[in-house]
């Protein structure tokens, strides 16, 4: 979140699209309803009429994965209406910056942007660049009036998103969009805030990143990022799902998202070069040119002494990427389908349920020599052999089952989507053999140690020279317990010399050696600091000698009134609760709306220890402390990207600088009705009937045998494949069964009546479902054509309850493709049919 | 909170979400079990109360003019302020105590089920299967109130659905928010005057006899109904026995004028 939970209730207007709040994250429909009782509106935008939708003023039904073509409708809407917020627009995005005359967009290209190569299936992004005066920086059109500036472009793009065009994709009423579109752009002005919240509705599409981006555009038009009751929202799934990416848990990030190299980056200076953005604005941070400090000063933190200047601090022992690879989910269990690997460790997860395809993962699973099940519970995944459709006597693979204890079972940090880091406490010790994660790592870790020892291996350095601080260490060399704080401190950061400001005179001493680092501000890139997770510095610190896990704070103080709640924990990065805050103010300083003002520039400031005068910034903690931008030495405020504003034109995606409605890989329709392409132009496809892929990732589009939308979803009563929850009775109890929620209309042409069993099935799967007929799906009007969608949610799995009376996974049913940036896979919208048994 | 005042609750049926936390709280504060239950169609799950169920939301779907309505409602014993079940129990084993809760002490219990009878809510639950059954129903979290704590659906809800204070201050709030939103709320509070007026108390969007309420519960108090004909049940004994007393003497002098001749 670029916010956080607790601010949702200073919101004039919120946009639940792309989630289920009230179903999903329950506690936040607190801060929802206290919104609502100060006179908020909540508008719902889904395919069906949710427990969320209940709590809405509006409720706009919507076909799945049409997102693009509504939030472009949308941003047509505040251009032609005049609703966007100009100041806000001119000085903070790059909606002035000039393009590169050679650029076309979509709607000159039938669908496509310029560069596109159909045999790659690959953009050439020299068009989407910007145009650079002699200085090295953007060429910018402050009047917004010029035809290549990207206000105008982004005006040409969505020329085609009319209400008439949008609802014929949609299927949702004309008066609606309009009604929608009107309702969140009256939050353009200065004294009104809009917030989005989404989940999993918007990222798992083929065009999932896009979705995000069409909604990031609408957010930075209206002025709505940065302030209080604002920002892009991502309600995180798991408890912990934020630290966990935060912590480098996806294939292609270290952790405080520092990329993974390719094995063409031969060296630290190499891969510093390439990821580190150039500016050539003074006014810009470009806070990522710091990316040295941060990636030397994690080699530090995990080689400790043995990463030296002369062997480049150990890059040579970073795991590295082989060029073009991609590790991510789809890629990892199509290479263990196709036996390119013997091994995997399910940690933590049921991917025999979760998986889009779950019936390939069955199989690739069928395919190992070994598997390691670690969790709570044996489930799909451990037990895969003895599910349906398995022979066990065929089967060679040899499954070890490592019993995790719980979350409540260990001592440690949760990272909500917040970005809060709330530390927890042993509520019961570990029950019968199961252990935290941290001990199965520890065991693991000296185990693979000491056979290395013992026997040599290739390439053993990068586990050989690894820091494990990680408590006492016994005679054998094992440490015999993790001290969870410990980790903790090494993810913060620490001083390995007596560290100081060169640029000062005279020199400043930041801090002392063998002390916990303040913040990442203080990290260097020659080796004096060390620090596990940039982003995290700060979260276990030392002030004046006193170590203070932040993480622990419980205080309950909220001297803005905004809900920041200061010391109650910590977030990052450096506590800063809003991010972009600097957008909350005008380029003097001062609130766009003082009576929620999240900073403002104090020009009388004093120090409370030194009593000199000190001009600073009140509120939250300010995205820098340098002054308003329109001081001298004053600076743009979105830090994080190169030239300092938000983007509207964005061409860091591999499928175009702006979004663009696509269908899903199956769809009800034989065209795209906005253009010519179909489907992402730039999609991995894993099947070509006759030329590539396995018959397992066969898709059907626009198919009579499979004529409904299918998405999937989840319930409040379960949690992911319910793993955990269906195995709490009380639970259970209350939801029992799969289902598939379906319109009265649909039942009635398939003659199934409500609380009968059903079978849904697609070109890859079939499962049983109870049928819930109900008046919350309706059928779509959609390019001129009736369609009906409907829904399942993925909770549940054939091993648990034993009897099957539970069913099995929804994820039998979706398909292989992911996002074109990001592969994440397409389980929101792919096609069914549902018929009686 | 604790004071001598009898407590109530205020259930905004506007403000449920339906996230059940409530009936997961309940099962947990009072140490419940499970019933096997299948998908009906409905959510509603258990589909009635049992004696392993003391809260279930029930879940009603309409349409609100031509646009999908659904509706969650809080369901368990109302804790009514004259209650029947106390009223007919022969052992005192259900009591109204003076916090409010209509509390159930097994060991006074007798199993005669005639509070099962007498609820016109259809409330307390029997638990057939066990050796030693007890009767089942909502505890109003009896020794929770009386400690000064809130009952555990009521401090789960994150939407504050339902409103805890003495019941003056309860049935004061109801008519506030439906005072100060008009239009908002159905001009009508479920359980002010039901069954003689209950503890927990309902206010609505959408009009109650659409949620399955019973709006044939009479406003009156329901040991009164019985009352005119229980409390002459003392005299009729007495005339019965003055009546069988006189007719004895008078036979037995007829036996023995009838011997003497």
């Amino acid at each position: 979140m670029t916010n956080n939970w607790i601010d949702i209730k200073n919101a004039d207007v919120i946009l639940v699209m792309g989630a289920n709040p009230a179903e999903n994250h329950p506690i936040s429909m607190k801060w929802v309803m206290r919104a609502k009782d100060k006179g908020a509106k909540l508008i719902v935008v889904d395919p069906r009429f949710t427990r969320t939708a209940t709590k809405a003023d509006i409720y706009a039904p919507m076909r799945s994965g049409t997102d693009i073509a509504f939030l472009g409708g949308m941003i047509k809407y505040i251009i032609d209406k005049n609703l966007y917020f100009r100041e806000y627009v001119a000085n903070y995005t790059n909606a002035s910056f000039l393009v590169n005359p050679e650029f076309k967009d979509a709607s000159q290209l039938d669908g496509l942007f310029s560069g596109y190569d159909p045999q790659t299936r690959k953009y050439d992004k020299k068009t989407w660049a910007f145009q650079m005066d002699e200085k090295e920086i953007p060429k910018k059109d402050m009047t917004l009036k010029s035809p290549n500036c990207v206000f105008q472009l982004l005006r040409k793009q969505y020329a085609r998103y009319t209400p008439e065009k949008v609802s014929s994709i949609t299927g949702t009423p004309v008066e609606k969009l309009i009604e929608v579109y009107k309702t969140f752009g009256s939050t353009g002005k200065p004294d009104r805030s809009g917030t989005e919240l989404y989940a999993m509705g918007w990222t798992q599409h083929t065009i999932g990143t896009q979705n995000i981006r069409a909604m990031s555009i609408i957010q930075l038009l209206l002025g709505n990022i940065g302030i209080a009751g604002g920002g892009i929202n991502a309600l995180r799934g798991e408890s912990n799902v934020q630290g966990s990416t935060d912590n480098g848990l996806l294939f292609n990030s270290l952790p405080g998202y520092l990329a993974v190299p390719s094995a063409s980056i031969k060296d630290l200076k190499a891969y510093i070069e390439k990821f580190t953005p150039k500016t050539k604005d003074p006014k810009s941070v470009n806070w990522w040119g710091n990316r040295s400090k941060y990636i030397t000063s994690y080699l530090k933190a995990i080689y400790g002494k043995n990463a030296t200047p002369e062997n480049d601090f150990g890059y040579a022992w970073l795991p590295k990427l082989d060029e073009g690879m991609n590790a991510s989910w789809l890629m990892l269990f199509d290479q263990m389908f196709k036996e390119k690997f013997e091994g995997f460790f399910a940690w933590g997860q049921n991917p025999a349920c979760s998986s889009a395809n779950a019936g390939k993962v069955r199989k690739a699973l069928s395919k190992l020599k070994w598997m390691v099940n670690v969790n709570l519970f044996d489930n799909e995944t451990g037990s895969f052999w003895k599910g349906p459709g398995m022979k066990p006597a065929e089967i060679q693979t040899e499954v070890f089952m490592l019993p995790a204890c719980s979350s409540v079972e260990k001592e440690g940090s949760l990272t909500n989507s917040s970005r809060l880091a709330q530390w927890r406490y042993v509520a019961i010790k570990p029950i019968g053999e199961s252990k935290p994660d941290s001990e199965i790592m520890n065991e693991l870790y000296f185990r693979v140690k000491k056979l290395y020892k013992e026997k040599g291996g290739k390439f053993t350095e990068p586990i050989m020279n690894l820091t494990w601080d990680y408590g006492e260490m016994g005679a054998d060399g094992k440490v015999k317990e993790v001290n969870i704080h410990n980790v903790a401190k090494e993810i913060n950061g620490y001083y390995l010399e007596d560290v100081f400001d060169k640029k000062a005179t005279p020199p400043k001493q930041l801090g002392k050696k063998g002390e916990l680092c303040a913040s990442f501000v203080h990290l260097q890139d020659d080796g004096t600091t060390s620090c596990g997770n940039w982003i995290f510095s700060q979260s276990y610190t030392q002030k004046e000698g006193k170590v203070i896990n932040m993480m622990a704070r419980r205080k309950k103080t909220d001297p803005t009134g905004l809900g920041l709640y200061p010391e109650w924990a910590w977030c990052w990065p450096v506590n800063r609760r809003i991010l972009y805050n600097r957008a909350s103010v005008d380029p003097k300083g001062n609130p766009w709306d003082p009576k929620r003002a999240v900073i403002k520039w104090n020009p009388n400031k004093v120090d409370p220890k030194t009593k000199e005068p000190a001009p600073g910034w009140d509120g939250d903690v300010p995205d820098g402390p340098a002054p308003p931008m329109s001081d001298e030495k004053g600076k743009y405020p979105f830090i994080m990207m190169s030239t300092g504003v938000g983007g509207i034109f964005g061409p860091g995606l591999a499928d175009g600088p702006f979004p663009e409605h696509y269908e899903a890989l199956e769809c009800p329709l034989q065209e795209n009705p906005m253009s010519k392409q179909r489907i992402n132009p730039t999609v991995k496809i894993f099947y070509e009937q006759g030329k590539k892929g396995v018959v397992e990732d066969v898709f059907a589009s626009c198919d009579v045998r499979f004529p409904f939308v299918g998405t999937t979803y989840r319930v409040t009563e379960h949690w992911q494949t319910g793993v955990m929850t269906r195995h709490v009775p009380w639970l259970l109890e209350m939801m029992p069964q799969q289902f598939v929620e379906m319109s009265e209309e649909l039942a009635k042409e398939k003659g199934i009546k409500n609380g009968q069993k059903v079978k849904v099935s697609s070109a890859r799967g079939e499962v049983w479902a109870i049928a819930v007929v109900t008046k919350r799906f309706k059928p779509f009007k959609v390019a001129g054509s009736t369609v009906h969608q409907v829904g399942l949610p993925w909770c549940f799995g054939w091993q648990h309850p034993e009897d099957g009376s539970g069913g099995d996974s929804s994820n039998l049913l979706t398909p292989t493709i992911g996002d074109a940036n990001t592969m994440i896979p397409e389980t929101k919208a792919f096609m069914v049919n549902v018929e009686k048994i | 909170m604790a004071n001598d005042k009898p407590k109530g609750v205020l259930v905004d049926l506007t403000r449920c979400i339906g996230c059940r936390g409530c009936q997961v709280a309940c099962k947990q504060w009072n140490e419940r079990s499970v019933k096997k239950t299948v998908l009906t169609g409905n959510f509603t799950n258990p589909p009635e109360l049992n004696s392993e169920c003391y809260t279930n939301i029930k879940y009603i779907e309409q349409e609100k003019n031509g646009e999908p309505a659904w509706n969650f409602i809080k369901n368990q014993c109302l804790h009514c302020k004259n209650p029947a079940c106390a009223s007919v129990c022969p052992v005192e084993a259900l009591k109204k105590t003076k916090d409010g809760p209509v509390t159930y002490t097994f060991e006074r219990c007798i199993g005669c089920r005639y509070c099962m009878l007498a609820c016109p809510f259809y409330v307390p639950k029997y638990e057939w299967e066990k050796a030693v059954p007890w009767v089942r129903k909502c505890t109003f979290c009896s020794e929770r109130v009386a400690n000064g704590l809130v009952p555990a659906c009521i401090k789960v809800c994150p939407t504050q659905t339902m409103y805890y204070a003495d019941y003056d201050e309860v049935r004061a709030e109801a008519e506030k928010r439906m005072a100060d939103s008009p239009g908002k709320y159905v001009n009508h509070i479920y359980g002010k005057d039901e069954a003689g007026g209950t503890s927990w108390i309902y206010i609505s969007g959408v009009p109650f006899e659409t949620l399955g309420f019973n709006m044939a519960i009479p406003a009156q108090v329901f040991p009164d109904l019985t009352w005119s004909y229980i409390n002459k049940i003392p005299s009729v004994i007495g005339v019965v026995l003055v009546a069988g007393a006189v007719s004895w003497a008078i036979t037995r002098r007829n036996k023995n004028t009838d011997k003497e001749e």
